[in-house]
């Protein structure tokens, strides 16, 4: 016998069970170890890739909360700025009819106190001075119930009164209203009118004054040789579009913002009141659609008018 | 064919008698008046649905004359009827409250769309006036 130590059954020797264990269980053991260690790098993997997951997706969650924060912080000044620049316009209107109605007040009242200082002179009243005084008093008052009669007439012409619309006409009368001030400035009109476009149903007078708003303005931005193209086109859901394209001046990104507001203009003082286009901005937006711009300096403007099919008048 | 009552408003005799005469054998009511004046005293006197008013008139022009119609009668539809185009007293016209313009010479059947449409127009405001009162 070579090896001397006493072989029992189940007491084998460190190197024999390794050496049973290479022989006969060495793939199996190797295949656990993988697989132990695999679930083990796999568990750490996945924790770490869980890990990575949250920590981006609360990163990604800040970002996002943090940006409708900021969205909702512009849209609030945004807001404030509209209503601010609203509040403006409105100052500015008061002061004009504050204005307009205080002038008659203060004859009125120069009137009024000096025929009071008549009466209490102890000598006789000139009547030829009283009469003139009162008849004074009545012209200031008929102009002053003017100005609220104007300003009455321009609220009730507020509500549109909805009839038939044909565009394509109505746009066409407006095209040849300014044909001989274009043909002058030798200012090419080009009119692209779907054939098929629906009848709408809208406010005829105030669709044309918009209309020759923007054509006029479109003019005056091309001043001398140009093209105007004015196009209609259906559009969806149920509106159609108005397109007004001219090859002007154009206005810059700054402005852009602005032309929308009463009072800005940026024609020369006296050529424009700035109430062109805020006028077209109410009455298309009370004809329940949208006029924008697009425009760029040099090359020209593009307005786009956008009108629903069907106007359902809103009670004011 | 509904008849409605329309004014006509031109300085130039000829033409605003045969429009007369046109429109009357359309059943219609018309009245003429030869300058601006004339046409505010007519309307103290009678009701009219359509104002057929020229632009250009000697004295008291066109838009004067839309002006003061508006302040005595706001709901009277006006139609600005004009010889050459003119854009300042087009966009005047509408700001004043024009219903809309027609170009002369004029078809008479372009015109009487446009009575039609201006009549419905005022016959609408009516209604939209008396139900808000």
């Amino acid at each position: 016998m070579t090896d001397s130590t006493p072989h029992l059954p189940g007491q084998e020797s460190w190197p024999g069970l390794w050496h049973h264990l290479a022989v006969y269980g060495s793939s199996w053991l190797v295949a656990m170890l993988a697989i132990i260690l695999g679930m083990f790098v796999s568990l750490l993997l996945g924790l770490v890739a869980a890990l990575a997951a949250g920590l981006s997706f609360l990163t990604i969650h800040r970002l996002l909360r943090q940006k409708a924060v900021a969205d909702q912080e512009k849209h609030l000044v945004d807001e404030q700025l509209l209503q601010s620049q609203k509040l403006a316009a409105l100052g500015k209107l008061s002061a004009g009819l504050a204005h307009e109605i205080n002038n008659p007040l203060a004859i009125i009242r120069q009137e009024a106190e000096w025929l009071l200082f008549l009466c209490r002179q102890s000598e006789p009243l000139d009547m030829t001075e009283a009469i003139s005084g009162l008849r004074q008093i009545l012209k200031q008052v008929d102009r002053s119930r003017e100005i609220t009669t104007n300003l009455l007439n321009f609220a009730r012409r507020q509500q549109p009164i909805v009839q038939a619309v044909n565009l394509n006409r109505l746009v066409g009368d407006m095209v040849r209203l300014v044909a001989k001030e274009t043909e002058q400035r030798r200012i090419t009109v080009v009119t692209q009118l779907a054939p098929d476009l629906p009848s709408i149903n809208s406010d005829a007078p105030l669709l044309r004054q918009v209309i020759l708003n923007l054509l006029n303005n479109a003019m005056q931005a091309i001043d001398q040789d140009g093209t105007i193209t004015i196009s209609t086109q259906p559009t969806e859901p149920e509106a159609i579009l108005i397109q007004i394209h001219d090859t002007g001046c154009g206005i810059s990104k700054e402005l852009l913002p602005r032309i929308f507001d009463p009072f800005f203009t940026t024609k020369p003082q006296g050529k424009g009141t700035g109430l062109g286009l805020s006028i077209c901005h109410g009455i298309i937006e009370r004809l329940g659609g949208t006029i924008t711009v697009a425009s760029e300096v040099g090359k020209g403007s593009t307005f786009t008018v956008k009108l629903p099919i069907t106007l359902t008048p809103k009670e004011i | 064919m509904e008849t409605f009552r329309i004014l006509i408003v031109d300085d130039e005799d000829d033409f605003r008698e045969a429009i007369m005469k046109r429109l009357r054998a359309r059943k219609m009511e018309v009245a003429g008046a030869n300058s601006g004046p004339k046409a505010l005293e007519m309307l103290d006197e009678q009701e009219f649905d359509v104002i057929v008013l020229d632009v250009k008139m000697p004295g008291m022009d066109g838009i004067e004359t839309l002006r003061a119609i508006k302040q005595k009668k706001p709901l009277v539809e006006v139609i600005m009827l004009t010889g050459h185009a003119s854009v300042e007293s087009g966009i005047q016209g509408m700001q004043l409250g024009a219903f809309d313009y027609v170009m002369k010479p004029v078809a008479l059947d372009d015109l009487m769309d446009k009575l039609r449409q201006a009549y419905e127009r005022r016959v609408l405001q009516l209604e939209y006036g008396r139900k808000n009162i």
